[in-house]
């Protein structure tokens, strides 16, 4: 009788017995709210590569300093050929493709969440999120390992591997450029029609329409499409235009930025584990370069809100944006009206332009000193401008890639490192404006490395 | 709650039902005191005053000898004894009534010959008369054995270490032949009944590897925890030393290592089921044996839990049909104080040296600059004083010098540190009548352990009784077993500050304070008066300290068996065990915590007036544990012979089985907590206040990390089935099989089991009627195969996610630990077995020896991804490893006869390696580090790797080897991808160990000792390391009284000279070179043991049945190692364990 009512017991409850969660902590997500808490994951999902930052020239480095650095940033300070020395485990590349991943979970999770008129509204955001996420990933990739958007050759240049799926086996290989840029721009659209028109008002990780149309007109800038660029920056600033007074900012705080000030519309840093140099205050040794310190004016607030001398008298960056020592690389307001002065010009719009420019730098000049900034030609306002915006976002990771994009239409510039009398150029258009993929990504995927030139 | 009333009940059930008949013979006790008295007249006086009737032949007063007898409450016997001991006379005693027989009718010697099984002569047993201690005789090398007796009526008790005790009435006067039987089982482990937790398998029908610990050997030791006393008596298993955190290293390993991240430790089963407690919850004073099961026909039948070897114990139970016995056990064991001298750091007055130059080479800045979490040592403080212009130089000097002759450890010895002082009293009673057998025991022990105010204590009860319901075909039994313990844990042994020259109380004992955090003149100055004192005083932080952890653990048994038909039985088991143990530490005001807590979070508001977001009171953490388990088991057991001759002997058993054990782990934190309101104050989480002695820095109060609540649940279902098959008692083969399934993976339903499979089988040559080794009467031969599994729990196929709090904007945020991965498996281990039993003549030797083969299959182990898939590391079954090894088993007589010398040798060899491992690390430094586990593929898991050493240069700066050139590029030859800079040295676990145990018999006493060795591995010992001296983070190292100082002292020495400033990646290069590899090599003295055992059977005036006294002596000291520094290899780091000395006596009433 016992027997036979174990045995009952034993055949029974045999798969609902083995079906209990093994531990309270781990989650299999599944609901909306798993899905937001993953994509909440502010120390991942925050952070862009470094090494486009680390490759321009806003600061320079004292040479025992750069001695002690790791094979990376060694050689990328350099623009060395090879930076990694065989060292794989690279986060300017690892970290983004982790975002890419996250993201994959969520958009590969929310169809299987039924959709109803309580939860259309999370459901939408989340998707919007998730697919904002994974293009910025992409294109903050794409601004370091890939070549510089050219619409002639774009079918046939070699972009980066476009993973949608959360499925490990597949092997990653390199989309075209066209490709690449036509994802980001696929999934920012998807975003921008999913996501709130709010700019969240604590919750500054999570992106809104108007971050998405940012990012639009950054991606556009970006490839040179001007009049899109325009349009998304135009479209942004209809919905969120915010700026801050910066006589309203203390000059003695090194963190004189809250995290969730006007201008921010989506708040990101550069990656921090593996980046030992732009630490700003940390790093005494990471010195803004002088031409740029030197090119603000005494009325402008913001060479004592950005940067503050060390103690051997040279400047260093302090907190940006972020309410953080490391450089704010996220999306905000002042971008926006940069990229859309710089469109106007561009599209022959003087005064527009200049209006932009003025409404902006307003805000950043001692009240009551500021002077509107004039142009005789739409082209002078446009180089006035270009100066602006590199004075405006300098630290922000944007440097880089205005360097590849003005150096595509015959700007010129070629950066100059002086290392202990040793001299290194990095000539305009150059190959190394593409960074090499790290080694352990070409050895598992056996995808093609960007062109090296001979040393 | 409900299950606590049941234990409650059944304890008491178990209780009452006891009909403790106890036994009792009424004899008159004589008092005689009588010198030179005629035997008649003592006769006489027995006769008239205690009613002894003697009557015998006339002749008998004429040849009787006067007798002198002093006896005290005597029994009748001893008084005769005495009596009749010269006499040329026998008695015989019948009742009331002594005949006396004069010689000339009974010889007065008894004469015999023992001889074995084999017909062969047994020398060196001891033959006596019951009752009696005054006659006895060992028998000669021809068996033969005489003595004079002085009754004719007596049983003669023959006792022995290696044949059964026998007890036989004399018959007669012709002489004796006497066929004694061996008793192997309890002895050598190759002729044992093992226990595998499921059944109980004779010798003569294993064909697998296990090893049977005897009660003997358990209590050989003194320890609280039972585990402890198989270290350095059971083969093939070791207890590892030196375990790093983060290595997954297990603390016992039986075999060698076969998984990599998965569950590392030995199954340990108590009764039947796994257990699930705290393994010092088992007194061992109620520990009948101890089962070791090693190959996969031993281990098997456990499954998916085999895989890291299986410990089997079992408890002790009543027998039926026997008197109560009342067992009485208490010992007091006494350690040393630890040796705080042992670690090698810098003295006092080396260390202001190098503080001094520190200081003259500006290290320490500029007093101006520095902030309040610039701690400066008391030399620096009188240094920058001295700079400042407080003090003069000679003040300065004078209180240096003072520096000089103090050492903090005299005050860490003194007020520290104490002798440990260990007590246990174990008190049990067991017995039987034909319906019934029972066992229960109280158990206490109360430890003083080698820190101040540190401790355990534990009471254990134990109750269990079996009910033959219907003779021989129903049988009931219940078991409880309850443990509580409280553990103190208010001293960590040191203080958080490397200065060595501290004093940390002043002449009259009162408390001083030492630099911790914040810098003394910060602290002296601070606030005014309004913070809370700031000082950190390490002797008032050990007195104020209050964390204990106080400990409940309980399981009940059940079984039932029935006897269906001819040898098929039935069974089934349950067992229900549950835990809680309860973490409380007491953080009051007092303590440099809380106080520092309170004042790093005081706020000033702009009219001067403070706030204390940590409120004034103390901090009060819990940490409760919980477990509980259910264990069901149904089990059919069929055991036949068969055959017109019995020859074929059949058993087999199959069952099924569940398990389900759920654990709670809940913490909690309470701020401003007061003992008398019992209660704390609310404090706000969410914002974050600048810190008081650093104003830029702001932080929330603590949260996350002290209040959590987490829930696991394992759960098993489990087949399987096992039978033997023995043809005239010769030829046996076994298999087994079992499927494991579990809700740990969390796939689908058809992929959550395992199936597990052994087989195995055995021949007895020696029964043979072609053997014909006569020197070698037993000899086996056995082979098996099989697979054991193990699981790892961090693994899941699905995509898993889990919560780590919130994020800066106050949300909860999750991470992924695993991408899906639908194809895992278990870890499954193949074992390969050879063995061999053999025993010489008279058993003078005989033993085991085995080989075997364990290849680890499918092991969890991490292996790279491509990092654009988003997860660059993949775990999953990837990784492969190979053991192979061999276990010798040896015991001699050395002596027999009244004086007996037996010796017990084993000898364990273990190779293991990775054969595959999936991800290599890109640099040698990877390897380099013990942190973590970095497998290669090739190398055992746990190697010792070295960088390759060229010497010291000219500047007494070390030199290694990049690109085959001589370099002082430390950061490249450490980072470098040049796996030929990277030397294996070789393991890091003993290959070869075992150990030597003598033991030495004479009458009552015994002594034994114990050797035990380890070989043919490898450690890592720390050097000087500059970077970790200036900053602070170590005392440094004796080596820097070696250091190259001048030119030509490279020739002698490979310690670095000191360089300012400090160059860490130097200091990396020389700890992690060759020169510090040391050999481990080394062999022990581990313990002594002498006892002295008193039976009533020899000494019938004992008071008792049995007495038995001993001493132990426990880590007693290493009488040969490999290296030369001073380092005991089995405490590379941490002090060694001190000697103790244990005294204990063991009473049978």
């Amino acid at each position: 009788m016992l027997l036979s009512g174990m045995g009952m017991l034993f055949s029974c409850g045999k798969s609902s017995f083995l079906d209990k969660k093994t531990n309270s902590d781990l989650i299999i997500p599944t609901t909306l709210s798993d899905f937001q808490a993953l994509l909440d994951n502010s120390i991942l999902m925050g952070v862009t590569p470094a090494l486009g930052e680390l490759s321009a020239d806003n600061y320079y480095l004292d040479y025992g300093f750069w001695q002690t650095l790791d094979a990376k940033q060694h050689n990328a300070y350099t623009w060395a050929p090879d930076i990694y020395n065989g060292q794989g485990k690279v986060d300017d590349w690892d970290l983004p493709y982790q975002q890419v991943f996250y993201a994959n979970v969520v958009l590969e999770g929310l169809p299987k969440v039924s959709v109803d008129s309580s939860n259309r509204q999370d459901w939408n955001a989340l998707k919007g999120a998730a697919l904002f996420i994974r293009a910025y990933a992409f294109y903050n990739v794409a601004q370091v390992f890939a070549p510089v958007y050219d619409p002639a050759s774009a079918a046939t240049d070699l972009g980066i591997p476009l993973r949608l799926s959360t499925d490990i086996n597949a092997v990653s290989f390199r989309a075209t450029l066209k490709d690449t840029y036509g994802q980001i721009e696929k999934d920012l659209q998807g975003a921008e029609s999913l996501l709130p028109a709010d700019v969240p008002s604590t919750n500054r990780n999570r992106p809104s329409k108007p971050a998405a149309l940012a990012m639009l007109a950054r991606m556009y800038l970006s490839m040179r499409a001007y009049e899109q660029a325009g349009k998304c920056a135009d479209s942004c600033l209809q919905i969120y235009s915010r700026l801050i007074d910066y006589n309203s900012l203390s000059t003695t705080t090194i963190l004189p930025f809250t995290r969730l000030n006007d201008e921010t519309l989506y708040q990101s840093s550069f990656i921090t584990a593996t980046n030992l140099v732009l630490k700003g205050v940390v790093v005494p040794n990471c010195v803004v370069d002088s031409v740029l310190y030197g090119s603000y004016a005494s009325e402008d607030l913001r060479k004592q809100i950005f940067y503050r001398l060390n103690v051997d008298g040279y400047p260093n960056t302090i907190g940006s944006y972020n309410n953080s020592i490391y450089p704010f690389s996220g999306l905000a307001t002042d971008e926006v009206y940069l990229t859309r002065a710089e469109c106007r010009a561009r599209a022959g719009d003087k005064e527009g332009a200049l209006a932009d420019l003025n409404t902006l730098l307003k805000t950043r000049w001692v009240t009551g000193n500021f002077t509107s900034f004039t142009a005789a030609t739409p082209e002078e306002a446009r180089d006035t401008i270009l100066l602006e915006r590199r004075k405006e976002l300098a630290f922000r990771g944007l440097r880089w890639t205005d360097l590849r994009r003005l150096n595509k239409e015959g700007q010129n510039i070629t950066l100059t490192r002086n290392l202990n009398g040793q001299l290194y150029h990095l000539a305009p258009n150059s190959p190394l404006y593409v960074l090499p993929i790290p080694p352990d990504v070409i050895a598992f995927s056996g995808m093609p490395q960007n062109p090296r030139p001979q040393q | 709650m409900g299950s606590k009333r049941l234990a409650v009940y059944l304890l008491l059930l178990a209780c009452f039902q006891q009909s403790m008949s106890v036994y009792c013979q009424s004899t008159p006790s004589i008092t005689l005191s009588e010198r030179d008295t005629p035997l008649e007249k003592i006769l006489i006086v027995l006769r008239d005053q205690y009613g002894y009737t003697f009557v015998g032949d006339a002749s008998w007063t004429q040849v009787a000898k006067n007798v002198t007898i002093y006896v005290k409450n005597a029994n009748i016997r001893e008084v005769l004894d005495i009596c009749f001991k010269d006499q040329p006379l026998l008695y015989k005693l019948k009742d009331n009534r002594i005949t006396i027989l004069s010689i000339g009718q009974t010889p007065p010697f008894v004469r015999g010959r023992l001889i074995n099984e084999k017909r062969e002569p047994v020398a060196g047993v001891s033959i006596s008369i019951k009752g009696s201690g005054s006659s006895s005789a060992i028998s000669n090398d021809n068996g033969e054995f005489s003595f004079r007796i002085t009754h004719p009526d007596v049983d003669l008790v023959i006792t022995s270490v290696n044949y059964v005790d026998m007890e036989l009435p004399l018959s007669g006067p012709k002489d004796t032949v006497i066929q004694l039987k061996e008793k192997i089982s309890e002895l050598v482990d190759v002729s044992v009944v093992a226990n595998n937790g499921y059944q109980e398998i004779p010798k003569d029908r294993a064909t697998g590897s296990f090893v049977q610990v005897s009660n003997a050997l358990i209590n050989r030791r003194v320890s609280t925890n039972i585990l402890d006393r198989l270290d350095g008596v059971t083969s093939s298993l070791i207890f590892n030393k030196n375990i790093v955190s983060g290595t997954n290293q297990s603390a016992i390993t039986i075999r060698g290592r076969s998984t990599i991240a998965g569950n590392p430790d030995p199954l340990v089963v108590v009764d039947n089921f796994p257990y699930n407690g705290d393994i010092n919850n088992i007194n061992p004073n109620d520990v009948e044996s101890i089962t070791v099961l090693k190959d996969a026909a031993a281990a098997s039948i456990w499954g998916a839990f085999s895989g890291n070897g299986v410990i089997v114990i079992t408890t002790k139970k009543g027998k039926y049909n026997q008197a109560p016995k009342v067992s009485f056990t208490t010992s007091l064991t006494l350690g040393r104080k630890p040796d705080l001298y042992y670690q090698p750091i810098l003295s006092s007055g080396d260390y202001i040296d190098v503080e001094d130059s520190l200081f003259k080479w500006g290290f320490y800045g500029n007093p101006q600059f520095a902030s309040p979490s610039t701690v400066w040592s008391p030399v620096i403080e009188t240094l920058m004083a001295q700079k400042e212009g407080l003090l003069s130089a000679g003040e300065a000097q004078a209180r240096i010098n003072v520096f000089r002759t103090q050492d903090t450890r005299q005050d860490l010895a003194r007020y520290f540190y104490r002798s440990s002082a260990n007590q246990q009293y174990a008190l049990n009673l067991s017995g039987g009548s034909a319906k019934n057998k029972y066992y229960f025991s109280a158990g206490y022990d109360k430890n003083l352990a080698n820190l101040v105010r540190d401790g355990y204590s534990r009471v254990t009860l134990n109750g269990n009784n079996t009910y033959s319901l219907v003779p021989q075909k129903l049988e009931l039994s219940t078991g409880l077993f309850f443990t509580a313990s409280t553990t103190q844990n208010n001293n960590s042994g040191s203080i958080n500050a490397v200065y060595p020259y501290l004093k940390l109380a002043d002449a009259q004992g009162n408390a001083l304070s030492v630099p911790y955090q914040l810098r003394q003149s910060y602290v002296d100055t601070v606030g005014g008066r309004q913070l809370l004192d700031w000082n950190y005083r390490p002797l008032d932080e050990l007195r104020n300290a209050d964390n204990k952890t106080t400990l409940t653990d309980y399981r009940i048994n059940i079984g039932i068996r029935y006897a269906i038909w001819k040898g098929l039985e039935a069974n089934a088991y349950y067992q229900y065990g549950h835990g809680f143990s309860n973490l409380q530490n007491f953080q009051s005001q007092k303590t440099w915590y809380t106080r520092d807590q309170i004042n790093e979070y005081t706020q000033v508001d702009s009219t001067g007036k403070l706030s204390y977001p940590v409120p004034m009171g103390g901090i009060l953490d819990k940490r409760g544990t919980s477990y509980d388990a259910n264990n069901v088991r149904l089990q059919l057991n069929y055991t036949r012979l068969l055959g017109r001759d019995s020859s074929h002997s059949l058993n087999a058993i199959a069952g099924a089985e569940l398990r389900d054990v759920e654990q709670q782990v809940v913490t909690s934190r309470l701020y401003g907590y007061d003992q008398n309101r019992q209660n704390g104050l609310p404090v706000d989480y969410t914002i974050s206040y600048p810190q008081y002695s650093s104003p830029g820095v702001s932080a929330k109060i603590d949260y996350t990390d002290w209040n959590h609540n987490l829930v696991t649940s394992d759960r098993y279902l489990s087949y399987y089935f096992n039978a033997s098959y023995s043809y005239l008692q010769r030829y046996t083969v076994s298999a087994s099989a079992r499927r494991d399934e579990s809700n740990l993976f969390g796939v689908n339903a058809n992929q959550r089991g395992v199936p597990l499979w052994s087989a195995g089988a055995a021949w007895e040559i020696s029964k043979e009627n072609f053997y014909g080794l006569g020197w070698l009467p037993f000899l086996k031969f056995r082979v098996t195969d099989g697979y054991n599994g193990n699981v790892d729990r961090s693994v899941s196929a699905y995509t898993t996610a889990s919560f780590f709090g919130s994020n800066p904007y106050g949300a909860i945020a999750a991470s992924i630990n695993n991408p899906p991965n639908p194809s895992l498996r278990w870890e499954r281990i193949n074992i390969f077995n050879v063995g061999v039993d053999f025993a010489g003549r008279e058993h003078r030797v005989e033993g085991s020896l085995e080989y075997y083969i364990k290849t680890g299959k499918d092991l969890i182990g991490q292996s790279p991804l491509d990092p654009t898939t988003g997860s660059p590391v993949f775990t999953g079954n990837t990784a492969n490893m190979r053991a192979n090894g061999a276990d010798i088993n040896l015991r001699t007589k050395n002596i027999k006869g009244l004086f007996q010398w037996n010796t017990f040798f084993l000898f364990s060899f273990v190779r293991d390696k990775v054969t595959s491992y999936g991800q290599k690390a890109g640099s040698v430094y990877n390897y380099l580090n013990t942190g973590a586990i970095n497998p290669l593929a090739g190398r055992p898991l746990y190697s010792v790797y070295a960088l390759k050493w060229m010497g010291l240069d000219t500047q007494g700066n070390p030199q290694g080897l990049l690109n085959g050139h001589v370099s002082k590029d430390y950061s490249s030859i450490y980072t470098s991808s040049d796996f030929s800079n990277l030397l294996y040295k070789g393991p890091a676990n003993p290959p070869m160990f075992g150990s030597l145990r003598n033991e030495f018999y004479r009458k009552q006493w015994g002594l034994s000792f114990n050797i035990v060795y380890k070989f043919g591995y490898y450690f890592r010992r720390s050097s000087i390391d500059y970077s970790d001296l200036f900053g602070e983070v170590s005392p440094g190292h004796r080596d820097y009284e070696r250091r190259w100082q001048h030119p030509g002292d490279e020739q002698y020495t490979y310690v670095p000279s000191m360089v300012y400033p400090k160059n860490p990646t130097r200091d990396n290069f020389y700890s992690n070179s060759e020169p510090l590899i040391e050999k481990g090599d080394h062999v022990r003295l581990q313990d002594i043991q002498l006892s002295y055992d008193l039976q009533k059977k020899s000494f019938p005036r004992l008071p008792v049945q049995s007495v038995r006294l001993y001493l132990y002596a426990n880590n007693i000291g290493i009488l040969w190692k490999a290296n030369h520094q001073g380092i005991d290899p089995d405490n590379i780091s941490d002090i060694p364990n001190p000697r103790t000395l244990a005294m204990g006596i063991k009473l049978d009433l």
